[in-house]
């Protein structure tokens, strides 16, 4: 919030319709623009609502049992502490389901990402009969309701003998994240000469070979957003997990955090402490891949 | 070696997990719904006892209200976010990221965090209603039957406007200069850019989104379900919250598979409905 009070001195005011003021040249708005104020006030609001959850949840994570449940409330703790995380860390199951976590999503991910390559290339480069329909068939996927498949998939778990194991969670995850990820390659793929493929072909090299020589390389920025979306997705989920992993061995990270609060007593500093071991790694690998993230999703949306 | 068969065997792996964990189990529902716990067929039964549940009634229209209520504002606050990082000003990029935090906040975090800042006695958003005088007394956000669901549906929209945002700030900045330029030989301000410029142009992304939103809310049950697990007496209970409690809390699966069906092809006509209507729509807006 602070750093963003000072983000439009007020020279800039006069500068804003001026050309070289403007951070991308592309952009329109170094024409008419929204005037300063309004922008101001407005990064200043949108900064506060979507950082403000996230700062109270650090804050409480780090008071004691009495800060906690003090009117008015503690802005800053007098002694900070780490209780509530040692709270999590050594007298709790959060470091197994943190594991579990991992595991689950690096898998997911892992076998997401194969199968929407092969597929994103074949629907990309090729031109068979039924092509529409099996296109389609992959964006339903998108569409269905979760509630509406939680049941049979269950079921159908059941009979492999795949719930409470690690290869559950990973074919259940894996089916979610299929659609898009295959959604976002194709036009990826698309994008990439065919003339590229055609000279490979001719020195020699296989499809397969191809793929992996040629097509893969030069699309790095939309492998990064599929891996990212999958595992982001993945390391989030909470329903299915609940439906489908009820043994601690396999439990993720989301069940641990619901169990800290049951209905009647919640250890909200110990919830809080979990929520922020929760969200760091992601925060830090979303922020960290944002760009090509963003790039990835949004070519796919605006060219599909 | 044909083209048109080494294309099969590049989709096949992919279409074979699809139709064994999405086709196998759709089809599965179906039989669910109409046989008992030992798979006798019994027709009509199952659905007959699901629609007689007073519940029955009452998720539907909240989920309508749950589903209704988050698009406007998802829709609303995205596309005001997007105009405004679409402007260039210094540290663009920096909000821009921040702008994206709740989105990738996984929701259980989301619900727990809000669950404590909407706690009655000891969060923060009634201390900062009661300390200027906006309130007289705390208020029991999440235990009262008026307050809850817009509660959520608050939590909602705050997590899902930075997908709205990024998807129109990319319809906004694949409209050609010429454009604007044209605009402003017509002497037309920011305003009459953003209603005759921005809006139609980011339409069909508007579109697109609120297509998925409209998925996504019919398919959400974690923020629901951590909070208030659709209490207080049924308040906030929607569709996929009585199908999971149908399925996992009374083990019935087959009335739940009963009510998912009837679920599915509700959410089918919805989506059906608002594709034809937007369909008709382009030609009038251009």
């Amino acid at each position: 919030m602070t750093t963003n009070a000072h983000v439009l001195p007020p020279k800039q005011a006069a500068a804003a319709e001026n050309t070289s003021a403007s951070a991308k040249p592309t952009s329109p708005s170094d024409r008419t623009g929204l005037g300063t104020p309004f922008i101001v006030i407005g990064c200043i609001l949108l900064v506060a609502i979507c950082l403000f959850p996230f700062w109270w949840m650090s804050l409480s994570s780090i008071k004691t049992l009495r800060e906690l449940y003090t009117i008015p409330p503690i802005w800053w703790p007098a002694a900070p502490t780490w209780g509530n995380y040692h709270k999590v860390l050594f007298e709790s199951n959060i470091p197994r389901y943190f594991l579990n976590s991992v595991i689950i999503s690096v898998g997911a991910t892992g076998l997401a990402l194969c199968l929407a390559v092969f597929a994103s290339y074949g629907f990309a480069r090729f031109d068979f009969k039924g092509k529409p329909l099996f296109q389609a068939f992959v964006l339903v996927g998108q569409l269905l309701p979760t509630a509406a498949i939680i049941v049979p998939l269950f079921v159908t778990l059941r009979v492999l003998g795949l719930v409470n194991t690690y290869w559950g969670l990973i074919l259940v995850y894996m089916i979610i994240t299929l659609p898009l990820s295959v959604w976002m390659l194709t036009s990826y793929f698309k994008a990439i000469p065919v003339e590229l493929d055609e000279a490979a072909i001719i020195d020699g090299a296989s499809r397969v070979g191809v793929l992996f020589r040629i097509t893969l390389p030069l699309s790095t920025p939309g492998i990064v957003a599929v891996v990212v979306y999958s595992f982001v997705t993945t390391w989030n989920e909470f329903i299915f997990a609940l439906c489908f992993a009820s043994d601690s061995s396999v439990k993720t990270l989301p069940i641990g955090l619901a169990e800290f609060s049951t209905e009647f007593n919640t250890d909200w500093g110990a919830v809080m402490a979990a929520s922020v071991i929760m969200t760091l790694p992601i925060a830090l690998l979303f922020l960290s891949m944002q760009r090509l993230f963003v790039g990835g999703l949004t070519a796919g949306a605006t060219k599909g | 070696m044909s083209r048109q068969s080494t294309g099969y065997w590049f989709i096949l792996p992919a279409l074979v997990v699809l139709a064994m964990l999405i086709a196998y189990p759709v089809a599965y529902t179906g039989l669910l719904s109409v046989t008992d716990s030992q798979s006798n067929f019994v027709g009509v039964k199952n659905f007959a006892t699901v629609l007689r549940s007073r519940a029955t009634p009452q998720a539907f229209w909240n989920t309508l209200y749950w589903v209704g209520g988050s698009i406007i504002f998802q829709v609303l606050l995205g596309t005001a976010t997007a105009i405004l990082l679409n402007q260039s000003f210094p540290g663009r990029s920096i909000v821009r990221s921040v702008a994206l935090i709740p989105w990738v906040i996984p929701s259980i975090v989301a619900a727990t965090t809000f669950a404590w800042m909407f706690h009655t006695e000891f969060g923060i958003i009634n201390y900062m209603m009661t300390a200027p005088g906006l309130i007289e007394q705390p208020i029991g956000w999440l235990t009262n039957r008026d307050t809850v669901m817009p509660v959520l549906i608050a939590i909602n929209v705050w997590k899902l406007f930075p997908f709205v945002a990024v998807m129109v700030l990319a319809g906004l900045q694949s409209i050609p200069k010429e454009l604007y330029e044209a605009a402003r030989v017509d002497g037309a301000n920011f305003w009459e850019e953003v209603r005759h410029i921005m809006l139609p142009q980011v339409r069909p992304v508007l579109v697109a989104v609120t297509l998925l939103l409209v998925i996504w809310g019919l398919n959400s049950i974690t923020i629901i379900y951590a909070i208030t697990r659709g209490g207080p007496a049924n308040s906030t209970l929607i569709t996929p919250i009585q199908i999971f409690r149908i399925a996992f809390e009374n083990v019935q699966f087959n009335q739940a598979a009963a009510l998912s069906v009837m679920f599915f092809a509700v959410a089918i006509l919805i989506v059906f409905f608002y594709i034809k209507a937007l369909a008709a729509a382009p030609g009038e807006a251009r």
